[in-house]
């Protein structure tokens, strides 16, 4: 098995293994950590499209490398956003849920006719 | 050998438009507390004036407007784009987001000498962030840069949600911000996959070397189901009604107005300018279909809300629903695609100013009542009539009713479905308006009514202003000349078949 | 065009606009308010020259907006101005009604107003939503709930005629081969459009709405009580004729469509026996007349539904002037109702000798407006079973008339209040005004003389002597027409409608099931995989 047969079947199985998490895990946390998986399979697979360089004369090309890096720097800022707004939630209300029956206040649909 | 340079006379107003919000956000921060507010505001005319500009530019050239950073030329560099849409988008953002500053000035202001408060330097740091996110989406040629914009953006918008801190706007924020990763992240991958296939993410060189192979289909399919979740398309809108009718007033006017057409704008360039030489009308008609549930079942919802608020934010997923009806009605090279095609830049106009002005009208009128609770407005409209002039003016452009620019819109959907032959598509859009008329009714009709309401605290004059002026612009749009459409042609693939 | 009468075309439309603008400034809306009378005098005037000018355009630069006048409109468009202008100057002079009521009667009139002269497509639909919606202002704002019922309904008709038609207009456009948005080009194109069926069904069911078509017709008579008497009259006199200038403006007249034009005339006739029938149920004054005025359109739409058949463009100057006369006659019926109520004495001598000759003219009464009205609408009804239809039409609304007559003993009790005082005194002047005018026009579209024949005096005589007598007989043998409430088949309507709102709450669980996370995001990837599959397989 080449390295970038090997590299496409284990990003394949992180975004299959993230995507699992990130939609059936309820808790925002694991969510976020499924997201993550998510974005290292996808890394990964920019990793593989570096090699069409290859066909150029180059060993690789460097395109996707800046973007992989890039993409690592998004992602990175949206985890510390998310986790900032979970310890926040946490922190003004003691629980950390998504479902959004949760947060209905009574009254919002009381006045209904 | 390298290719020529081709920037175009014009071409660095694109990088200005660009710089001025991100100069402001780094003022801003440095200076903080009242200077904050003072450098947003005070910038806003010079950004209203450089999308005047571009747009001038655009339209006395004919044709887009391009500048390659750093002289280097796609593939290798990368150009920033305006065309007719852009330059218009452009427009419509600088006076939202101008309107939606000066409004919010009194909810986040910073007394003189008083501490600096950190929702109000989030907001007006935001407030830019948002703005320089959609400049970059509106010029921005390559895949990959937009990729980062449209990231810039959802950051931006955000803390929005979440800035006065309750449980529940926290957690609509969460919901917000998770679901649009999941978007990004579907987005991201299809953007792998064209480099992989095409070695380029410039749009116009994609455009040259698309072919309808599986790979370009499947990286479509990504990139546009990411897109479609950061717009909350229906049955992908669960974090829209909470997040946008939580979020304070101003904040909610920028939401639904611009932020949701950020990313819509995004699959129109997709579909319309990356993938125009294949044939689409499948996916064309998937998401005309997703369009018709999105329309009525989001009008449906939005006749059933108790609150003001929730009403316009199911609104927006029902004129979302609207958006998207461009994707039948002006796909492909036919007489009737450019009927569509305006008839879907003039629905993201008008429901763009239509909604926030009534994001803003209501704001007002939750200030002035102290609920938003629609059963209980009896009287009010004799106590604040000219937020209520403004609800209904909205109103009117959501219903579709001449004149306004909601009316344009659906006169020309209605064409197209016709001249296409695609009667179908005149199902939502009729029964869309039909609903509109319902929940407009259903707001007005209480308030117009005999009743005795005490007011908390009138509303300020110059801030109805603000509102109505929005609803006004709705309303303008009805009228909208020749030369405007042609504007929108300047730039768009198979408009004047510049691509074979 | 002449630039007097472009001139006073472009006044006719911003008078009342320019008096809105007006209101919009606190100081000046008291004065707007008690000007606003004045505000259709243009739109007389330019009525009145356009009666004998040929049909003319004037294009508006700027707004890409035309104005036509052409006879037919100009005779309804005096008309209409006429009614406005005495009802706006008799409501105002003695108290100024509030505010909501001021607009929405200075925005219904600039719509009922520019329906006569809207040339091309926008501004057609623009002004008829102007006189269609607004007019919900004018009786709906109330705690009475059987006047918010009335509002909810009439609205509800409004919007979903306003729907039908804007689809037609669109068909329209995308038919037209020039791009033009003249309503003239549309009907030329219109005969060789490929969806010309399908547009002239919208455009029968959408201005069938506002002319209370069956199976259209039950907001009206709901519409016509719930209005106070000068809303009644000015919406059952002009609003109403929003729908019968449209059709003469929107059927290819001048090319015969057999089909099409006995169908509308079958619902016309229908609708003309329908109403009668109905009216006679009825007890409250009003809603007789409002039955009364659903029989008068179907009698309208049958006589244009003939025209249709046999491509017969001149009708449109025939039909028109059936339309002005019931337009005048209608609106001083519904202020009879009033100015009696305010006498209080029972009623006897003159008076009843006005009423009923008033009341009469709608059956074709000879030497009142209704005989010219009705010989003008003989020319379309020409064949056997035609023209029996509508003799029979005559008698029953002769019949029913004498039925609102006897019945103006009994007005509802808000009569007296709802008018201004002075009605009292001019009431005789406005009578006689709606009796007489008519003839004043005709000149315009036909010999007067015809109607002075013995053999056309009688023709029109007997079929009212025969509806009298019938009502009088069956007054003495004392039977009564079993009660029906008003509105009748409504209540389908509101039926269907409830069922709708009960699909309501399955909405909502939908919503609820999809907008949590597991089924969104699984949505996500249906869509993702949807889009790849009509991507490779299309």
């Amino acid at each position: 098995m080449s390295p970038w047969v090997l590299a496409g079947l284990v990003g394949a199985a992180l975004v299959g293994l993230g995507l699992y998490g990130l939609i059936l895990h309820p808790h925002p946390l694991r969510k976020l950590l499924a997201f993550n998986l998510i974005g290292s399979g996808v890394f990964l697979v920019f990793g593989i499209v570096a090699r069409r360089g290859a066909a150029a004369g180059f060993s690789f090309d460097p395109i996707p490398q800046a973007m992989v890096i890039t993409g690592i720097v998004v992602a990175f800022a949206a985890s510390a956003l998310a986790v900032a707004l979970i310890l926040r939630l946490h922190a003004e209300s003691g629980r950390v849920t998504l479902d959004p029956e949760a947060w209905t206040k009574p009254d919002d649909g009381a006045a209904k006719s | 050998m390298m290719p020529p340079d081709p920037t175009t006379p014009g071409g660095a107003l694109l990088v200005l438009a660009i710089l001025l919000p991100c100069a402001g956000i780094i003022l801003s921060f440095v200076l903080g507390g009242r200077n904050a507010e003072r450098v947003a505001l005070g910038l806003t005319p010079f950004g209203f004036a450089l999308a005047c500009a571009i747009a001038f530019h655009v339209a006395s050239a004919g044709k887009p407007i391009v500048y390659a950073l750093g002289g280097l030329a796609p593939p290798l560099g990368i150009a920033l784009r305006a065309d007719g849409v852009s330059a218009v988008m452009l427009v419509a953002a600088a006076v939202i987001l101008t309107a939606a500053g000066f409004y919010a000035r009194a909810k986040f202001a910073t007394p003189e000498g008083g501490p600096e408060s950190r929702s109000a330097l989030t907001f007006w740091i935001m407030l830019q962030a948002i703005w320089a996110a959609l400049t970059i989406i509106f010029v921005g040629g390559d895949l990959f840069n937009l990729y980062v914009a449209l990231e810039l953006l959802t950051f931006a918008a955000v803390p929005l949600v979440c800035i006065d801190g309750r449980p529940e706007t926290l957690a609509a924020a969460l919901r917000y911000l998770l679901f649009a990763l999941f978007g990004s992240i579907s987005y991201l991958l299809g953007v792998a996959l064209f480099y992989g296939a095409y070695g380029t993410l410039d749009i116009p060189l994609l455009a040259q070397r698309v072919q309808s192979t599986p790979i370009v289909w499947l990286a479509a399919a990504l990139m546009t189901g990411g897109l479609l979740a950061k717009t909350a398309l229906f049955p992908l809108h669960l974090w829209l009604p909470p997040a946008h009718a939580n979020a304070p007033a101003a904040a909610s006017a920028v939401l639904s107005g611009l932020v949701v057409k950020g990313s819509f704008f995004l699959t129109l360039r997709l579909w319309f300018y990356v993938l125009p030489a294949l044939s689409a009308a499948g996916a064309a008609n998937i998401l005309g279909a997703l369009a018709l549930a999105a329309i009525i079942t989001g009008s449906v919802l939005a006749l059933r809300q108790a609150r003001l608020k929730l009403l316009i934010a199911y609104s927006t997923v029902a004129q979302i629903g609207y958006l998207f009806l461009v994707f039948p009605l002006a796909t492909g090279a036919h007489v009737w695609s450019g009927i569509g095609w305006s008839a879907g830049v003039m629905q993201i106009l008008a429901h763009a100013f239509a909604k926030a002005a009534m994001f803003l009208s209501a704001g007002l009128l939750a200030e002035a009542l102290g609920h938003d609770q629609i059963a209980r407005f009896a009287g009010a409209a004799r106590a604040l009539p000219m937020t209520f002039l403004t609800l209904g003016l909205g109103g009117l452009s959501l219903m579709g009713l001449p004149p306004s620019g909601g009316f344009s819109a659906k006169w020309l959907m209605l064409q197209a479905s016709v001249a296409s032959g695609q009667w179908v598509w005149t199902l939502p859009v009729l029964a869309g308006g039909l609903l509109a008329a319902g929940y407009v009714y259903r707001i007005l009709t209480p308030a117009l009514s005999e009743g005795d309401i005490m007011l908390k605290a009138p509303p300020k004059r110059s801030r109805e202003a603000i509102a109505l002026g929005l609803a006004l612009i709705a309303l303008a749009l009805g009228f909208a000349p020749q030369g405007f459409f042609d504007l929108l042609e300047i730039g768009r693939p198979l408009a004047a078949g510049t691509l074979q | 065009m002449s630039h007097l009468s472009s001139t006073l075309l472009v006044a006719s439309l911003a008078a009342p606009l320019a008096l809105l603008a007006a209101c919009f400034v606190k100081n000046w809306r008291p004065r707007a308010l008690a000007l606003q009378w004045l505000a259709p005098a243009p739109g007389l005037a330019a009525g009145l020259l356009g009666l004998t000018a040929a049909p003319a355009s004037f294009d508006l630069p700027g707004l890409g907006f035309t104005l036509r006048l052409d006879p037919p409109g100009a005779l309804l468009l005096a008309a209409a101005s006429l009614l406005w202008i005495v009802v706006t100057a008799a409501v105002w002079r003695e108290r100024a009604p509030d505010e909501r009521f001021g607009l929405s009667w200075l925005l219904t009139m600039a719509g009922s107003l520019g329906v006569f002269i809207a040339g091309d497509l926008v501004s057609f639909y623009l002004v008829y939503a102007l006189v269609s919606i607004p007019a919900y202002g004018l009786f709906a704002f109330s705690d009475d709930a059987e006047k918010k019922r009335a509002g909810a309904i009439y609205m509800a008709f409004a919007i979903l005629g306003e729907a039908l038609l804007l689809l037609a207009f669109a068909a329209l456009a995308a038919g037209e081969p020039h791009g033009s948005s003249r309503i003239a080009d549309m009907m030329a194109a219109l005969p060789a459009s490929p969806w010309r069926d399908a547009i002239l069904a919208l455009i029968v069911a959408g201005f069938g709405m506002k002319m209370g078509l069956i199976p259209f017709n039950g907001w009206m008579p709901l519409n016509y009580a719930a209005a106070p008497i000068p809303a009644a009259a000015v919406l059952s006199g002009a609003g109403v004729k929003a729908g019968v200038i449209g059709l003469i403006r929107f059927l290819p007249l001048g090319v015969p469509l057999q089909g099409w034009g006995e169908a509308l005339a079958a619902l016309g006739f229908l609708t003309a026996i329908y109403g009668v029938l109905l009216g006679l149920t009825q007890q409250n004054p009003k809603t007789i007349l409002a039955y009364s005025s659903i029989s008068q359109m179907g009698v309208i739409a049958a006589a244009l539904g003939m025209a249709l058949g046999a491509g017969d463009i001149s009708a449109s100057g025939d039909v028109a002037f059936y339309a002005a006369n019931h337009l005048l006659v209608k609106a001083a019926l519904f202020l009879t109702i009033g100015a009696l109520a305010m006498r209080g004495a029972p009623l006897g001598g003159w008076t009843l000798a006005l009423a009923a000759t008033l009341a009469l003219s709608l059956a074709g009464l000879p030497f009142t407006g209704g005989a010219l009205a009705k010989l003008a609408s003989k020319a379309q009804f020409v064949s056997g079973w035609a023209a029996s239809l509508a003799t029979l039409s005559s008698i029953g609304t002769a019949l029913l008339m004498t039925h609102f007559v006897a019945r103006l003993d009994a007005p509802p009790p808000d009569a007296a209040r709802e008018c201004p005082s002075a009605l009292v005194r001019f009431w005789p002047a406005v009578a006689l005004g709606a009796i007489l005018l008519p003839w004043l026009f005709f000149p315009a579209f036909g010999y007067v003389s015809k109607a002075l024949e013995i053999a056309k005096i009688w023709e029109g005589l007997w079929p009212v002597l025969l509806g009298v007598g019938l009502a009088l007989g069956l007054r003495r043998l004392g039977w009564t027409a079993p009660r029906v409430p008003a509105g009748d088949s409504i209540v389908l309507f509101e039926g269907a409608f409830t069922r709708l709102l009960a699909l309501g709450p399955g909405f909502e669980t939908l919503d609820a099931r999809l907008r949590q996370w597991p089924a969104a995001g699984v949505s996500l990837l249906l869509i993702v995989l949807a889009l790849l599959a009509a991507g490779v397989l299309g």
